[in-house]
């Protein structure tokens, strides 16, 4: 089976710093994959190279077999990838509708575009706010419609950089249930996460990123059981 | 209750389908423009019927005067796409406007008005004008140029063509039988000139012409509703609020960014034709540094996000500078500075914009959006 | 001619253009390379300083004495504008281009209204040299010294004082420096005003060789808008080689062509830097100091 995802040797420093160190990495579809590793492993900046925000110094990156290294970002999308970052990407001055509609429309038209969006409002439980600028949702809502947006164009692969962060347990527990029903519809899922109990909850296989290279992969079961894993967080408790 | 026991993404309530005709027509109103329901299309159509009334109670010269104010809106309107729903602050509109402006005074000089060359020449002209700002926008946007520094390029361009024509002053500087002039600016070419039957048209600054400007001026405003409420618009106004983002959601920024600005300058180059053949003259000072000024304080007076909003600022910011400057020449300026002011501290959006919530506040009963 | 009187000829264009572009950026470099605001009222402060100046010469007070009061009353203004207008507009910066152009209109129109169209200057001072067969003002060569002098001083100002280092770190991390304890908004406030003395000692040095017009500031603005972006952010490392690489391309192109292919080459160098160097020349040359 071709991996979806796939890095030969992946290199990128900025100005002296290497945040990527020939990095080999490669899941499968269908999996639901989570990135972890200290602050400064270089998990984000793994994902800005596979997104093509920065452009790697040597190595390949494949999506479904494709070399897409010299694609610009917008075309990597275009294969069938979307991206939910940390920092809320929706358009605060624009309705939650609007949102989607920009989302969804360069793949969808006409009848099939309303249906889409009328489906995703009730998936993330937006419907009733749907008229409302995104801005004055709250933060938990804000980073539903957002993997809204992510899921409506049924993408091959989903990245995810910390969908969880500033979310309450209760939130956070949803969101898993949210991406587990996703990944059951044939959804690929990579994440980077830092919170342990939610990786637990939702993800097949996990990567450890240290100081821009792999330092171990294995299942989960496996990596918590893994003891460098454990000194390389330094003991943080949140490792079960 | 979990997330399993709601529809998942395959399954929901079935949605009405609509036709494209439908679509479209739904486009008139949308998210990215303000007015909406049957009382502002009201509005809308007594305001153009008095328009259009308008001549039968004033004599020529000062009907020739509102088909002048009408001439500018096209390009007001153009900025306002750029600026108000692409977020790119561009001071180039007048170089397309000028551009345009003398390539229709050549190409007329040198061929005529029979046979609606005119009329040719006015949509060559305004695709040269296109043509220009699709390069300088590939210049730009493709060239990671972004923010202020659009200002300084565009404005950096204007003022180059403006001082670049201003010394061709020589017989030398002709395109055929069309001289530059220099600074007096080219003169002595034909109106849009119909072709008719019983005897060319030829449409000086009067009634016929007004009308004509009218019908432009009333499918350019609608057909721009239309637009700006389509996808197009949709993503124009998600790279104004966040670029990064866009592109992120699979949409070629530049791309759209030069379709835009190309859009804006197509529209200047309107003006640039419009105006020529309204006053068979044109000089570089329509292409000089207050020139380009002028623009951004009609759309920044006006509301630059909102198409009727910058429209109608337009012709009022004209009117009152004109009638400023019959009644208290001095003090126009001084007051347009003033009104600059006070409409970024006070009401940035525009005045005109702010007037039309206020207004639709008043009226309706229900929340838009 | 010998090679000698138009080599001569030569770097006195040069030398007249740096001083011009140097003085008159000066100003802009602080309030846009520093604080990252459009003035486009940069040309009537400019403008305020030279009319003071003559006032005060007139009135009796000596040349130097004139210009320095010019300079002061246009930085006292730029302090007042910048707390009614700029304050706001810190963050927006399309609108402050449009605010300031507003103060611009105001203030042309304003001072063409209340002094008339023209104003009774002052003459050059010094009188003129002869080299060659060419005979020069030599006022001009006391401006070329004091470009010179200008950058000496701001590069005290700001390196070697209290107010440039809290200046510097507040405009580079002012949530920083509020955090500890600098009164940010003061700073700003001086700043601005900085600016503003900088444009009205220009205004005050060229003023014994211009017209007094109310729209005299459009002679400068588009050269020092030219300049500092050339230049980028910092004086040093930018305004002052920009000035010099600028200076260099006008007094050739103005000496081939004639003073329009000069202005012409100026903003087409603008183009071309913003494509290519979109942080200016301090951009490249803060890389290579590393």
């Amino acid at each position: 089976m071709t991996a979806i995802l796939q890095t030969e040797g992946l290199c990128k420093s900025f100005g002296g710093v290497e945040v990527a160190r020939a990095i080999d990495f490669a899941m499968q579809p269908g999996e639901i994959h989570c990135l972890i590793g200290p602050n400064g492993a270089g998990k984000s900046s793994f994902f800005r190279l596979v997104l093509g925000e920065h452009r790697p110094d040597s190595g390949r990156i494949r999506f479904q077999g494709e070399d897409i290294t010299g694609l610009r970002s917008f075309a990597r999308i275009r294969r069938g990838i979307s991206v939910k970052f940390q920092v809320p990407g929706i358009f605060k001055a624009l309705s939650v509708r609007q949102n989607l509609e920009i989302a969804f429309q360069h793949h969808l038209h006409g009848h099939d575009l309303d249906a889409t969006i009328a489906r995703v409002l009730d998936f993330v439980e937006l419907g009733a706010v749907a008229a409302k600028p995104a801005g004055e949702l709250a933060h938990g809502q804000q980073q539903w419609l957002e993997i809204g947006m992510a899921v409506g164009v049924e993408p091959s692969l989903l990245l995810l950089d910390e969908p969880t962060a500033g979310m309450s347990p209760d939130e956070t527990y949803k969101t898993g249930e949210m991406l587990r029903a996703l990944n059951a519809q044939g959804i690929t899922i990579l994440a980077v996460e830092h919170d342990m109990a939610f990786v637990q909850q939702i993800a097949g296989r996990v990567t450890v990123l240290h100081f821009g290279a792999i330092f171990a992969q294995g299942t989960v079961a496996e990596i918590i059981r893994h003891p460098g894993v454990e000194r390389i967080y330094l003991g943080t408790a949140d490792v079960a | 209750m979990t997330v399993f026991d709601k529809p998942t993404l395959a399954e929901a309530a079935p949605v009405a389908r609509r036709s494209r005709t439908a679509i479209w027509l739904a486009r008139l109103e949308g998210p990215q423009t303000m007015g909406r329901g049957p009382r502002f299309w009201a509005a809308v159509a007594v305001a153009v019927v008095t328009a259009a009334a308008y001549p039968l109670f004033v004599d020529g010269w000062t009907v020739g005067n509102a088909a002048y104010f009408l001439v500018w809106t096209f390009m007001a309107m153009g900025l306002g796409v750029v600026w108000g729903y692409g977020g790119a602050l561009s001071f180039g509109q007048t170089a397309f406007f000028g551009v345009a402006g003398y390539a229709y005074g050549v190409l007329t000089i040198n061929f005529g008005a029979a046979y609606g060359f005119t009329l040719f020449a006015a949509v060559l002209s305004v695709a040269i004008g296109a043509l220009l700002a699709a390069v300088i926008g590939y210049f730009m946007f493709y060239g990671r140029i972004q923010g202020v520094f659009v200002g300084i390029v565009t404005l950096s361009v204007t003022l180059v063509l403006s001082t670049f024509m201003a010394q061709t002053a020589g017989p030398e500087w002709a395109i055929g039988a069309a001289r530059l002039n220099g600074f007096n600016g080219m003169s002595g070419m034909p109106p849009l000139t119909i072709p008719w039957l019983g005897g060319d048209i030829a449409l000086f600054a009067d009634r016929p012409l007004y009308y004509l400007l009218l019908a432009l001026v009333v499918l350019t405003y609608l057909g721009l509703r239309m637009l700006l409420n389509a996808p197009f618009g949709n993503v124009l106004v998600a790279i104004r609020e966040n670029p990064q983002r866009a592109e992120m959601l699979g949409y070629d920024v530049r791309l759209y960014q030069v379709l835009a600005f190309t859009l804006g300058g197509g529209l200047a180059g309107l003006s640039g034709v419009l105006y020529t053949a309204w006053g068979q003259y044109i000089t570089p000072s329509s292409m000089g540094l207050t020139a380009a000024a002028l623009p951004i304080v009609w759309v920044a007076v006006g509301g630059r996000m909102d198409i009727t909003a910058t429209l109608l600022g337009t012709l009022l910011v004209l009117s009152v500078f004109q009638a400023l400057t019959i009644y208290g020449s001095q003090y126009a300026l001084v007051a347009m500075g003033a009104l600059l002011l006070l409409t970024v501290l006070l009401t940035p959006d525009g005045v005109v914009a702010a007037a039309m919530r206020r207004v639709g506040r008043a009226f309706a009963g229900r929340r838009r959006r | 001619m010998d090679f000698a009187t138009s080599a001569f000829s030569f770097l006195y264009q040069f030398g007249d253009a740096f001083a011009f572009l140097v003085i008159a950026s000066a100003g802009l470099a602080v309030i846009f390379g520093m604080m990252g605001v459009i003035n486009l009222a940069h040309g009537e402060f400019i403008m305020c300083g030279a009319y003071v100046t003559v006032w005060a010469a007139r009135a009796g007070a000596p040349l130097p004495l004139a210009i320095f009061v010019g300079a002061l009353v246009a930085g006292a203004v730029g302090m007042l504008l910048e707390r009614v207008v700029i304050r706001r507009l810190y963050h927006r910066p399309l609108d402050s281009i449009v605010a300031t152009w507003g103060v611009s209109l105001i203030a042309t129109q304003g001072v063409l209204i209340l002094l008339g169209s023209t104003m009774q200057g002052v003459g050059t001072p010094l009188g003129s040299v002869a080299i060659g067969a060419f005979s020069y003002s030599v006022y001009r060569l006391v401006l070329m010294a004091a470009a010179i002098g200008l950058l000496l001083a701001l590069y005290l100002l700001f390196y070697r004082t209290r107010y440039g280092v809290i200046a510097r770190a507040t405009i580079e991390a002012p949530g920083t420096a509020r955090a500890l304890g600098v009164d940010t908004a003061r700073v700003y406030s001086l700043t601005f005003g900085l600016g503003a003395f900088l444009a009205g000692l220009c205004g005050g040095l060229y003023a014994p060789t211009m017209t007094m017009v109310p729209t005299m500031g459009a002679t400068f603005i588009v050269e020092s808008f030219v300049t500092v972006v050339v230049g980028g952010a910092d004086i040093f490392l930018g305004a002052a080689p920009a000035a010099a690489i600028l200076a260099a391309i006008r007094a050739s192109l103005t000496a081939w062509q004639g003073q329009l292919f000069g202005q012409i080459g100026l903003l087409v160098a603008v183009i071309v830097v913003i494509r290519v160097l979109p942080g200016g020349l301090s951009g490249v040359l803060r890389r290579v100091r590393r």
